[in-house]
């Protein structure tokens, strides 16, 4: 399954300053673990050491959070967008 | 001190969204072209403890991040305020801080009479003062 996956500023260090790059899977995962292989370091800001996300990362399927989906094991398919957005917040 | 330009309206803007919320922190973007502010998008703050932190709405921030996405345009800044404490960044602010590219603004209604209004950049755990620049036409 080909997807868009739309970066935020702050993770374009790691495609080159592309605001979207091209991943492939069956899971959102996959798609992590696949544009990790051509963008090294996206797994490690987006994922944590235990494979969860990220607490301060929030990551869309298309419109919906991934948390209220399958989170990470969400199925993606062909011509789905994934964006990730960095949580903010402060106190 | 490097440069922090906004345009007045929108500073204005913004201390009307703190004061608006008051005592509770209020929160939001600040976006342009690259480095350049243009207009602010108010987020809401869905913090349970809204008084004392703040953490934007992310439903709303997809919104946000989507329009920009389309314009090219960016988070030129990030504000939010201090309801009891100076318009400067909080322990919480600089660990919480996630975006290098972006400059982080403060509005402090201490003096709910006397707003002050301030910028900074956080870069892993450092703070740096910007000098805001308030801009009577925006460009
Ligand atoms: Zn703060």
């Amino acid at each position: 399954m080909a997807v868009e996956v739309r970066m935020p500023t702050i993770l374009r260090k790691y495609t080159s300053g592309a605001k979207a790059v091209e991943g492939s899977g069956s899971t959102v995962r996959e798609v992590i673990e696949d544009l990790d292989q051509r963008h090294p370091g996206v797994r490690g800001a987006v994922v944590t050491d235990g494979g969860e996300l990220h607490r301060f990362i929030n990551m869309y399927l298309n419109d919906e959070d991934i948390r209220f989906l399958g989170s990470l094991e969400t199925p993606v398919s062909d011509g789905d967008v994934i964006s990730i957005l960095p949580a903010v917040a402060g106190g | 001190m490097l440069e922090f330009r906004i345009p007045e309206p929108v500073a204005r803007a913004m201390t009307e969204h703190a004061q608006a919320e008051y005592p509770k922190e209020c929160c939001g973007f600040l976006v342009g072209p690259p480095g350049e502010v243009r207009e602010q998008v108010k987020l809401t703050n869905v913090d349970p403890d809204p008084v004392m932190r703040y953490e934007a709405d992310p439903k709303e921030m997809k919104r946000a991040y989507d329009d920009l996405f389309d314009r090219d345009w960016e988070v030129v800044a990030i504000y939010h305020s201090h309801t009891h404490t100076p318009a400067y960044p909080s322990p919480t602010d600089v660990k919480l801080a996630r975006d290098p590219n972006a400059a982080y603004v403060l509005v402090s209604l201490q003096d709910r009479s006397l707003p002050d209004l301030r910028a900074f950049r956080i870069l892993e755990g450092r703070i740096e003062e910007l000098g805001v620049v308030s801009e009577e036409k925006a460009s």
